[in-house]
């Protein structure tokens, strides 16, 4: 669901995946600064002067938030606190099977999730390679 | 939810969209747009029309700026063939037969017309047979070269494309028609919904205060879904399925095509749209040159970096995963 502005935490502000490098994370900041500077065309005539200024504010505090990677780390375990994080998948997996099983984990074998029905030791089943591997 | 009988909006919301994915599934159809004039349009679209035509697709252009046609210039077309004018005042009986061929291999035009005054201001119902007729063309491809400013049958030939392609140029007066025009995209969408499901006028004043100010929108939307969920899911949904793209015309520099990718941003942050920036178009002289010659630019200069970057732009668009599926989720309109 949408956000407000004030509600948008270090990688929104910046526009970069979680996942980011911090090459990544230098030219989405380089980027952000360019859209948001004073003068900047691109906020002409939908953004107010105040709202350029708050948003460049914010957008400087969080690039000092993922600059460093201590404080990056902090920072994504607080945010792993409040809510998990799962990497976006593609927006058509579904549609693109054969691409799809290059990246799926191993397929288990017909014995292996049988033991995981009955076995105890579910979770060592389930991480165990398949025979042929 | 309660929901009016098979009236005109309606028809207008289904055709909006429905439009690509539930009569034809693979019918694709792009609206070349954007609010101000002169930004190239008409450039854009006769230029990806050559070159998807030039990767062995069907391809129908319709010159929908009604008020000042000019898309059969810009490819050189001479010819007395029926045009739309034709067909709005019902001297042919049907678009496909406005269809002209022209000298390229794969490419058909439906021209503007300058003789019929007034056709700029076709009223509802010539609208809505217009766009039927669009949908019945016997082609896979249609690109919509649509005209200047936000009046509603602009709007709506522009709802009814997927993907709907805004061009711009790196000046002031282009990015503010533009984010005009994604605004009043935006509005046309909620009120259709709105009207038609009699959203309550508390609603209807929200969506004038948005007028004002795009900023209430996340505002607009959370307080209607705390009120009604599933009015206020409905509209969300039908916002979100409007995912235009972006094209930067005319670009001098680096800094201009990067103020395209940032226009985008800006856009995607405050007006909440889902836009895709497609990439940025060098400034080329020789367009003009082609012009007065009346040839193509991408025929008559394949190896300049202009006409190279509509032939990138054409292959993504027709060749993309993200655009090939990128059909909106259909919105049905209950009958009870």
């Amino acid at each position: 669901m949408i956000k407000r502005i004030e509600d948008w935490n270090c990688y929104e502000l910046l526009n970069v995946e979680r996942t980011a490098s911090q090459d990544e994370i230098w030219e989405a900041y380089q980027a952000a600064l360019a859209t948001y500077q004073p003068g900047s065309l691109a906020v002409y005539s939908l953004v107010t002067e105040e709202e350029r200024t708050l948003i460049l504010e914010r957008i400087q505090e969080a690039f000092q938030v993922l600059r460093d990677p201590k404080t990056r780390k902090d920072y994504d375990l607080s945010l792993l606190k409040h809510k998990p994080y799962y990497a976006p998948k593609a927006a058509f997996r579904k549609s693109v099977g054969k691409m799809e099983i290059e990246e799926a984990p191993a397929k288990r074998s017909l014995w292996a999730r049988f033991k995981r029905i009955f076995s105890r030791r579910r979770a060592v089943v389930d991480l165990a390679p398949p025979d042929d591997q | 939810m309660q929901a009016g009988g098979a009236g005109s909006v309606e028809f207008v919301i289904r055709v909006c969209y429905s439009f690509s994915c539930a009569e034809d599934m693979d019918k694709r159809i792009w609206a070349v747009g954007g609010g101000k004039g002169g930004t190239g349009k008409s450039f854009v679209a006769a230029s990806l029309g050559l070159h998807l035509a030039s990767l062995d697709r069907d391809i129908v252009l319709v010159d929908l700026d009604l008020g000042a046609p000019n898309l059969h210039t810009l490819l050189g077309v001479k010819s007395s063939h029926p045009d739309l004018g034709d067909f709005l005042t019902g001297r042919i009986p049907s678009l496909e037969e406005a269809a002209a061929e022209t000298p390229y291999s794969g490419l058909r035009i439906v021209k503007g017309t300058e003789n019929i005054l007034f056709v700029a201001n076709m009223n509802h119902f010539r609208k809505l047979r217009l766009l039927r007729q669009i949908r019945q063309l016997r082609t896979q491809n249609v690109i919509l070269d649509l005209g200047t400013g936000s009046a509603y049958n602009t709007l709506d030939f522009f709802l009814s494309a997927n993907p709907g392609l805004v061009v711009i140029t790196p000046e002031p007066t282009a990015i503010e028609n533009a984010y005009l025009f994604l605004k009043s995209c935006i509005m046309r969408v909620l009120k259709l919904y709105m009207d038609h499901y009699k959203i309550p006028d508390l609603h209807r004043d929200m969506l004038e205060q948005i007028e004002r100010n795009s900023q209430s929108l996340y505002g607009f939307f959370r307080s209607l879904i705390e009120k009604d969920r599933s009015y206020g899911t409905l509209l969300y949904r039908a916002f979100r399925n409007f995912r235009p793209c972006l094209i930067m015309n005319r670009c001098r520099d680096e800094r201009d095509a990067l103020l395209g990718r940032s226009v985008a941003d800006v856009a995607r942050r405050y007006l909440l749209i889902d836009v895709k920036y497609l990439g940025a178009v060098p400034n080329d002289d020789g367009v003009q040159a082609s012009l007065r010659g009346l040839r193509p630019f991408v025929l008559e200069r394949r190896d300049s970096a202009a006409a190279r970057t509509m032939r990138q732009m054409a292959e993504e668009l027709a060749y993309s995963i993200e655009f090939t599926l990128r059909t909106p989720s259909e919105i049905r309109i209950p009958n009870t």
